[in-house]
């Protein structure tokens, strides 16, 4: 972990820790409902102070607490429009599945590319240190996830494009006969030579036919 | 699978079940290839006698570049009439077959590459014409050679697709093959570009004998007074230049590179969209991860055991 | 585009997967739904965690991050390693493979290895380019709407098909029966018995919709009458009774007899109903096997069931009976007059034939019991009608490839285009193909 992101995760944790201190909270302007408040926004009295914690102007988090709940947006450092791309993909596979992600909001909070809600009654029934901790850890591993999926993307972009360019029909017709063949064959000869006259390299070489000199210097 | 087959599996299993001696039967089919291509399989007459007719978006361009020769010395006495609607047909007797199980084996090995020997017409054609060229060069020094030596002859367009092409042109020291293509998607788009980037380094960083591969969004130089090209440089479009040097030319390399070249765009597209799927079997994977995370954040269900009168154990169930 | 290019219709099943280009009146490809990925197997253990060796992080990770730029090995490439459908199953026999099944009781299971079945069903076998083709594909009865928004990211996102229309089997199924020369009108109403390798299922239909909660399976298919014809063989202690032997007995010679016991005495009255059947032997070693009566036996198990199992004891046509009287009264006259056999193991002779003489009887039953009771009252009688047709083998393929051919069909598919504005869910509802209205 780099020194700078150390800190911004534990600023995050500890502002997040504080945030979810919610109650469950009826709506005060319908009956008989109960809404997470901050989406809701109804009341301003029942919203708190916004909060950006903010490693750089890529990588930020924005968290919105209200009386029975919070929101938490992420925004994903993208460097490039490769990333870009990814992380854009990645979000929306993930809210894709947001019913399975009982926190996950099905669209971001505009800015941001991720978001998560979290009311009283998640607090209620799941450990609230627990889902700090997946928070910590989704933003750790996102970025992971996206750079590795980026170093894959070159990866294989190197491997396809030269699996593209190497088969044999493309190879020089030079050495279309086994080139590496002969190149082993002269190594192994001189280092035969070497050992049986205690010739050095630079006699052995005169003494290899011509065209096989004219072999090495073309590989 | 990493490269694409030149052949058409399904031209080339029925046929290699035909010649084992399957029992004939009625065959119908009509089938696509890749690039708009169309293959109508059929047993018009008589159940040993097959039908195989193509047809190419592009075809009165391919016989414009000599695709009416080089399917005839491919095909030869099997060429019939074209099927109508298709623009090439061969028919195969089934009692009529080469003896030696070689021969036969060439035979649907020569078929199943219809499609590549009906692209194959323009680039034969620019091989050939690369040859008198380079003949025609090395009379003179670079200074003195006449303009059309220099500049090397005309551009032959394959609008194979609705809005692709290749382009293929021949000079005394090269020939240039350019592609265009479209990317519909813009993750496509990013990944496409990733991926050139590579192909344009590949030769670079490992394979110095490769074809050298330029990549740009405007169309290139060789394409000028080309009519029909889209010169607005819209990211959207591509043109990829390979340019085969005299090493790649050589007559017994000649086929290899022909067949391999003409997958390039369909190879290209299929690893970008197989490297989606990847990605997208990663981001499960991640997903997975993820929420076994969150359910850790869920305090544990004490698994309560409970007896009935009888004796027995059941667990309740959350 | 002058031409517009075919449709693809691929019909993925739990054993094996229909691929070709609709207007075909056969599927271009059938291959087993298999997958060879390197490694060891995880299909044949616990199907869910068998995870893919691809999607294993740490292998790429440590390549990825490690070797820092220098990639250009095979590292990180392990996921192009695969083999489909014969090729799969000829390289799991050899080492390095492990072999996997995605589709388990029709529904996929493995999406990873969905996603790379389908990425060389479309690249190597099918050969197109899935930008320039509208897809068609099938998803069995109560598949969750979940399972189908898998399906179409996958489909747009990762391949960007132009468009997508995911139908139903049954519906497919009936669509088939159409050509046969029994069928008058054209309508979606219908119970199907779909009775493929794994499992029968009797599926109602009305006006294009399946009726969920009616629909019932029988645990007794095609794996099982080969099962039956096995022991069979055993028993009487031939010279092969391999699985693989059983199955071409199966296919070759077996028959649905009218009436079973008269069937043993035609059979003893007429010996060359007794057949011999000649097997060569992997070790090139030719042997006979005698065929007796488990011609007419083995498709028997379907009707009475207990000479085969002891615990499901329902034959089939009692089943087709309470399915169709569980549905909505309002279409039990449809469903009577209109039932079509799909999949492989309805293709026995006179299979047909039985099932309709079998429902008939039990309705007519009902119905004469039921004027007695009513005191004189006089039925109009019920129409019962099992159709047989010849696309019956591939019937839900063949239905998607009348259907695909059809000029509508386009505008019956979502799109591209709408799949971007409006993403996945958007598969959840297909306006119906081959409806009233259409064709």
């Amino acid at each position: 972990m780099s020194q700078s992101l150390r800190p911004y995760l534990q600023c995050v944790r500890s502002s997040l820790t504080a945030a979810l201190s919610l109650s469950n909270f009826a709506s005060q302007t319908s009956e008989r409902h109960n809404v997470p408040e901050i989406e809701a926004a109804s009341s301003p009295e029942l919203l708190l102070n916004p909060l950006t914690v903010s490693r750089n102007e890529n990588e930020k988090v924005f968290i919105e607490p209200s009386v029975n709940s919070v929101r938490i947006s992420i925004k994903i450092k993208q460097a490039d429009e490769i990333e870009h791309i990814l992380v854009h993909k990645f979000t929306r596979f993930l809210t894709q599945r947001a019913e399975h992600f009982f926190i996950l909001r099905r669209k971001p909070v505009k800015g941001y590319d991720i978001s998560f809600l979290v009311t009283n009654f998640h607090t209620e029934d799941m450990l609230k240190h627990k889902l700090v901790d997946f928070i910590i850890q989704f933003m750790e591993e996102v970025d992971k996830e996206i750079s590795e999926m980026k170093l894959f993307l070159n990866a294989r972009a190197r491997f396809v494009a030269e699996s593209f360019l190497t088969p044999v029909s493309f190879e020089s017709t030079l050495f279309a006969d086994g080139s590496h063949e002969i190149v082993r064959l002269i190594g192994q000869s001189l280092e035969w030579l070497r050992k049986s006259w205690h010739y050095d390299i630079a006699t052995s070489l005169h003494a290899m036919p011509c065209h096989f000199m004219t072999m090495a210097i073309y590989c | 699978m990493l490269l694409l087959d030149y052949q058409n599996v399904l031209i080339e299993s029925l046929l290699k079940d035909r010649f084992a001696g399957a029992a004939p039967i009625n065959i119908d089919q009509i089938v696509s290839d890749f690039d708009n291509v169309t293959f109508h399989i059929s047993t018009p007459e008589t159940k040993t006698k097959i039908l195989i007719s193509i047809r190419v978006k592009c075809f009165p361009e391919l016989v414009q570049y000599g695709a009416q020769a080089v399917l005839e010395r491919e095909y030869g006495p099997y060429i019939v009439s074209p099927e109508s609607g298709y623009d090439f047909s061969v028919q195969v007797d089934l009692e009529a077959l080469p003896e030696s199980q070689e021969e036969k084996d060439d035979l649907i090995r020569r078929i199943s590459l219809l499609k590549r020997n009906a692209m194959a017409a323009p680039f034969e054609q620019a091989f050939d014409e690369f040859k008198a060229l380079q003949e025609e060069a090395s009379k003179y020094t670079s200074e003195q050679a006449p303009q059309g030596v220099q500049e090397g002859g005309e551009v032959r367009a394959i609008h194979y697709r609705e809005a692709e092409a290749i382009f293929v042109k021949a000079s005394h020291d090269r020939v240039t093959v350019i592609f265009s293509t479209i990317f519909s998607d813009e993750t496509d788009r990013i990944f496409g570009k990733v991926f050139l980037q590579e192909f344009v380094d590949a030769r670079r960083r490992a394979i110095q004998n490769a074809p050298q591969v330029l990549f740009r969004n405007d169309p290139p130089l060789e394409l000028q007074g080309v009519p029909g090209i889209d010169a607005s440089g819209s990211a959207k479009i591509g043109y990829i230049t390979f340019v085969l040097f005299p090493r790649h030319l050589a007559d017994q390399r000649r086929e290899d590179v022909i067949s391999h070249i003409q997958t390039f765009r369909d190879y290209f597209h299929y690893h970008i969209k197989a490297s989606k799927a990847y990605i997208h079997s990663r981001m499960r994977r991640r997903t997975a991860d993820f929420l076994q995370v969150l359910r850790r954040a869920r305090p544990e269900a004490e698994e309560k055991e409970r007896k009935t009168a009888s004796g027995r154990t059941f667990k309740v169930q959350a | 585009m002058a031409p517009q290019t075919p449709a693809v219709v691929m019909d993925n099943g739990t054993g094996y997967s229909k691929l070709g280009f609709a207007g075909n009146d056969s599927p271009s490809f059938v291959f087993p739904t298999a997958i060879a990925t390197k490694g060891p197997a995880g299909g044949s253990g616990g199907s869910g965690s068998g995870r893919p060796a691809v999607a294993n992080k740490p292998s790429f990770l440590t390549g990825g991050a490690g070797q820092g730029g220098n990639l250009s090995g095979k590292r990180g490439t392990e996921d192009l390693d695969f083999f489909i459908g014969d090729e799969a199953l000829a390289a799991s026999a050899g080492p390095g493979y492990g072999i996997h099944y995605p589709i388990r009781h029709g529904q996929v299971e493995n999406w990873d290895h969905m996603e790379r079945f389908w990425s060389n069903s479309i690249f190597k076998y099918l050969r197109v380019e899935p930008e320039d083709h509208y897809f068609l594909l099938t998803e069995p009865p109560l598949n969750p709407p979940e399972n189908r928004e898998a399906t179409a990211e996958i489909m747009f996102e990762s391949f960007n098909v132009a468009g997508l229309y995911i139908a139903v089997q049954a519906v497919l199924a009936l669509a088939a029966s159409w050509t046969s020369s029994k069928v008058q009108d054209r309508s979606l109403t219908g119970t199907v018995i779909d009775s493929g390798e794994g499992v029968t299922h009797v599926i109602p239909v009305a006006e294009g919709y399946v009726i969920a909660s009616s629909i019932k399976s029988v645990p007794i298919a095609g794996r099982d009458i080969t099962y039956f014809v096995q022991s069979l063989l055993r028993d009487r202690g031939e010279p092969d009774s391999s699985l693989k032997t059983a199955e071409r007995i199966k296919e070759e010679f077996c028959y649905v007899s009218p009436d079973i016991v008269k069937e043993f005495a035609r059979f003893d009255r007429e010996p060359d109903r007794f057949v011999k059947h000649t097997v060569t032997q992997p070790n090139g070693r030719a042997v006979t096997v005698d065929v007796g009566y488990e011609r007419f036996l083995a498709p028997e198990i379907f009707f009475n069931p207990e000479i085969y199992s002891s615990d499901f004891l329902t034959p089939l046509p009692n089943i087709v009976d309470t399915v169709i009287q569980s549905s909505p009264i309002d279409v039990r006259r449809g469903l009577y007059k209109n039932i079509v056999l799909s999949g492989g193991s309805t293709l026995y002779k006179d299979f047909g034939r039985r099932l309709q003489r079998d429902i008939k009887h039990m309705v007519e039953g009902r119905i004469k019991a039921s004027e007695v009771r009513s005191g004189g009252a006089k039925s109009g009688g019920l129409d019962v009608q099992v159709i047989t047709h010849k696309r019956q083998r591939h019937g839900p393929w063949f239905g998607g490839s009348l259907l695909g051919q059809t000029p509508e069909f386009r505008s019956y598919c979502h799109t591209k285009a709408e799949y971007d504005e409006i993403g996945p869910s958007i598969v959840r509802r297909f306006a119906l193909l081959g409806g009233p209205g259409s064709s």
